[in-house]
């Protein structure tokens, strides 16, 4: 096993190296990062000519990926536009750990800019995905148990009503609902926006109130998605012959169902699982720009929208990380939840 | 038994949502609370430090916290590195420009004892040299005094090529500056300049960020530039949480009568429709930005909404290049389509009345010709203009020709759905009188790309594109895009001239404004531009794009500028 791990992260090097090449050709068209500088208006003239220089935004392509890998304090630029290099570079490259720094907020390292947020998204996306997976699991189980029953088509039905639902049509209608029109009814109602009341203060009975609508809004449309894998490979497993046996040893049936078919029909869901939780890290990209959540998916949309290269590159580069490192973790759970499986 | 299981979680769920929403916040309408008035705002509580960090408040109802919302956040608070409205319109707020902006645009002298001019000695005859006389009592949040030192080291800063500033302009109209004396801060132009206005709408501490650009040789990375935890405007940073909200408490030391609200929450809420949500449910006591189809929404809420003239107009920039379409060049075709165009019915469909056409560039300032209005909607005469101009459908296809060139024109412009909106009322319009048009929209970085990013307006892509501007610092009209020296070329791709307009007198004009310091010279110069616009429809006003803005009924004595909307910030009130 310790062998097979190691295999596999040796292999990630250059499949890391692969995705920062194309992520960063890719990230070279997405837009001009002075049009504007977040103004109103287009950059004036000077200022372009002058930022595009200072930025080393007028080095080639392939030089800029340089620079962001290894660094450029071996290299001088032209800070002042007398046509002489005379400035040395301050940047130390990806490979000696300097993701840059951000061209929005200037000056601040990504990691900072990306670390600052990273809480905020697991709070939101662990507490969803926790409620996505015990209300899967428990309509899952029912739906397979009493199949075609009239609750197992109403709850089919009203899981794909939330399926296929856009998110922000969800979180829009439940802000208009619980929000603006409880509160016009003179009902206890939800927060709209943010994490916390500035009057009260960020304390955890502000957060929790705050986090009930996205995270329920991301709750809902995925809810049908795993509800239906669980009830098909629950249905599955009730088949077996290991099932009928434990029947038939006389075992309660609360304990054949949780311990001998939800364990076996887990397998598929722990994929599906293993590589959702290394998307938790991205963040909800509609939910959290809804509810104004300062998430992930927020601060990419935004750098994004800035062409803010370095730290998009480092949030991508990040998601690529965990999803190879939870891949690797989910290979693993598959051998401890089936003995069938063994790596070499 | 499972059954039973599911049912009680649906319940606990459903019963955990009222519970929650029941605890810990407040239920009472907008407009309605316990916090009590009556005593004065400075003696409630005492006023925070600009250091503390814990957002905690326990004291919750004796505090008045207007929350505000931006819907872009912050990108750097330092003001030498960006260019962002949500950030300039900030200064106000917790740093203090030379002179600040009523709610008639007229300066009003903030840091100096009066305006400079030359009746009072101010401004040289020869119009090269400007003197500030500053205020004795002048002094930063922690209490150390604003001298010409520091007027001096602002404009070091921006100038120095060792700190990558968002923009040089205006202070690289300047020759110097210098301190005469702790009071007293000289000017010197090679020329005179007119937008002199323009300048010192900011700040920077010497004794703070002096020692951070010695040690670092650069302000680049200072801690100062997202945390300006020195200030010298009514109220002083606090915190500023990523992707959340900003604070500003209210600064003990500032020179001016103290604010009576004890804290400016400002929360960052990226969507306009939770915007408006927030708006209506009490969560948010000032926005902007506001949708116009969401105004009729807000103020039947309670929402107050108002429209402060900042010196925008939306309308339409038209391609003279040689490569351009030919039919631009003819002004009786540039003529048909602005009568063409029904843009009074725009303004009170789309725009819900809520404005009206931009006859030019510069409306809402003294230095539109009061003769001109805007073209009207009148289809017939834009046929005979098209018709005499030579462009008729000779080959029926609906679309008029000439020389075997379609008139179909492509137009670009943003995403935004008011101005997609309007490419398709447009397009509509236009065939009427058999001009096609081709419509296209853009994501901003990328509509606003320099000629050698390939934006599509800077690269001549366009026939027609479309925007809104103002004038370079608003209120001064002074615009330079519109100089034959800023056609982009190979030469200079950064030129921006995307109209490629060379025309000479107009170019005379513009050069003439910026050296009449005197405003009834400089006001007689642009009515002639705008006139001479006008009459040539060299620009198309589509709407007068003021800012709109939403406050809630407990924000009180609000007076709001164009320039600078928190002019007069220490005198709001709020009534919880």
């Amino acid at each position: 096993m310790g062998r097979y791990i190691i295999r596999r992260l040796l292999q990630a090097i250059p499949l890391l190296f692969i995705i920062s090449v194309i992520l960063f050709v890719l990230m070279q068209n997405m837009g001009d990062p002075i049009a504007t500088l977040g103004g109103r208006r287009a950059t004036r003239p000077e200022d372009r000519e002058r930022l595009t220089r200072q930025l080393g935004l007028d080095k080639p392509m392939y030089t800029q990926y340089l620079y962001w890998l290894v660094g450029n304090d071996w290299d001088k630029f032209d800070a002042d536009g007398d046509g002489v290099p005379e400035t040395p570079g301050q940047r130390l490259g990806v490979l000696r750990g300097d993701f840059g720094t951000s061209m929005v907020n200037r000056g601040k390292p990504v990691w900072e800019v990306i670390w600052e947020r990273i809480p905020n998204t697991l709070l939101l996306m662990a507490a969803a995905e926790v409620v996505i997976i015990v209300f899967a699991v428990l309509i899952g189980v029912y739906s397979a148990l009493h199949q075609y029953s009239v609750a197992d088509n109403v709850i089919t039905a009203v899981s794909f009503i939330g399926y296929s639902m856009p998110i922000f049509f969800i979180a829009l209608l439940s802000i208009y609902i619980f929000s603006v029109k409880f509160q016009r009814w003179g009902l206890p109602y939800l927060p709209s926006v943010g994490m916390f009341d500035p009057q009260v203060g960020k304390t955890p009975s502000q957060v929790a109130r705050h986090m009930i609508l996205p995270v329920l809004s991301i709750a809902f449309v995925s809810l049908a998605a795993y509800s239906r894998y669980i009830r098909s490979t629950m249905l599955e497993v009730m088949n077996q012959d290991y099932i009928r046996t434990a029947r038939a040893k006389g075992l309660r049936g609360r304990y054949v169902i949780v311990v001998h078919a939800l364990k076996n029909a887990s397998l598929p869901i722990v994929t599906v699982v293993g590589l959702d939780i290394a998307f938790l890290l991205g963040g909800a990209v509609v939910t959290e720009r809804i509810f104004a959540w300062p998430g992930m998916g927020r601060l990419f949309l935004d750098h994004v929208s800035r062409s803010d290269v370095p730290v998009v590159m480092g949030i991508l580069m990040l998601l690529a990380v965990t999803v190879i490192v939870f891949q690797i973790i989910t290979d693993i759970a598959y051998a401890w939840l089936d003995p069938r499986i063994r790596y070499e | 038994m499972i059954g039973k299981t599911s049912r009680i979680w649906l319940l606990a769920t459903f019963l955990l949502i009222l519970a929650l929403a029941a605890c810990g916040g407040t239920t009472s309408e907008p407009g309605s609370s316990t916090t009590d008035t009556t005593a004065p705002a400075s003696t409630d509580t005492p006023a925070e430090q600009p250091t503390d960090a814990p957002v905690e408040q326990p004291a919750a109802t004796e505090r008045k916290v207007a929350t505000f919302i931006w819907t872009q956040e912050f990108d750097t608070l330092n003001p030498i590195y960006t260019g962002m409205w949500f950030v300039s319109i900030t200064f106000d707020i917790w740093n203090a420009p030379a002179w600040s902006f009523n709610n008639k645009d007229e300066p009003v002298p903030v840091l100096v004892t009066q305006m400079p001019s030359e009746a009072n000695g101010g401004i040289t005859d020869d119009g090269r040299t400007i003197t500030l006389n500053l205020r004795d009592d002048i002094k930063w949040s922690d209490g150390e005094p604003i001298t010409a030192n520091d007027f001096v080291f602002t404009y070091n800063m921006i100038m120095d090529p060792a700190n990558i500033v968002q923009s040089t302009y205006p202070y690289d109209s300047m020759a110097s500056v210098t301190a005469a004396d702790d009071q007293t801060v000289v000017l010197t132009f090679d020329d005179p300049f007119a937008p002199w206005m323009t300048l010192w709408r900011y700040l920077l501490p010497e004794h703070v960020l002096a020692p951070v650009f010695e040690a670092e040789g650069t302000l680049d990375a200072a801690e100062w530039n997202l945390a300006p935890t020195v200030g010298a405007g009514p109220y002083v940073f606090a915190e500023w949480e990523s992707g959340s909200f900003a604070r500003f408490v209210r600064n003990e030391n500032y020179f001016n009568a103290p604010p009576l609200i004890d804290e400016i929450f400002i929360r960052f809420v990226p969507d306009d429709a939770s915007q408006t949500a927030a708006l209506q449910t009490g969560d948010a006591d000032l926005g902007t930005f506001i949708p116009y189809s969401d105004v009729p929404t807000l103020r039947d809420a309670g929402v107050n909404v108002i429209s402060v003239p900042s010196g925008y107009n939306e309308g339409w920039f038209f391609y003279f290049g040689d490569n351009g379409n030919p039919a631009l060049q003819d002004v009786n075709v540039r003529k048909a389509i602005a009568l063409a165009f029904d843009r009074e019915a725009l303004s009170q469909d789309l725009l819900l009345g809520l404005t009206k056409p931009a006859a030019s560039l510069w409306d809402n300032t003294p230095y539109v010709d009061p003769s001109i209005t805007p073209y009207p909607f009148d289809p017939e005469e834009a046929k005979r203009l098209l018709d005499e101009a030579g462009w008729v459908d000779s080959n029926s296809d609906g679309t008029r020709d000439k020389d075997g060139v379609e008139l179909i024109l492509s137009h670009g412009t943003t995403i935004r759905e008011i101005r997609q909106d309007t490419q398709a009322v447009a397009q509509q319009q236009l065939a009427e009188v058999g001009i096609g048009l081709d419509i296209q929209s853009y994501d901003a970085d990328i509509f606003f790309g320099g000629m050698s990013d390939g934006g599509p307006a800077a690269s001549g892509e366009l026939d027609i594109f479309q925007w809104s501007d103002g004038p370079s610092v608003y209120p001064d009209p002074d615009h330079y895009y519109w100089y034959c020296s800023e056609i982009p070329t190979d030469e200079y791709p950064d030129g921006a001239n995307w109209q490629r307009l060379c025309d000479e007198t107009l170019d005379g004009l513009f050069a003439l404004q910026t050296t009449q310091t005197d405003f009834a010279e400089r006001q007689q110069t642009f009515f002639e531009i705008t006139r001479y616009m006008h009459d040539n429809v060299i620009w198309l006003g589509l709407w007068q794009d003021p800012d709109i803005w939403a406050l809630s009924g407990r924000l009180q004595n609000v007076n709001m500028s164009g320039a600078s909307p928190f002019y007069s910030l220490a005198e709001w009130d709020m009534q919880n």
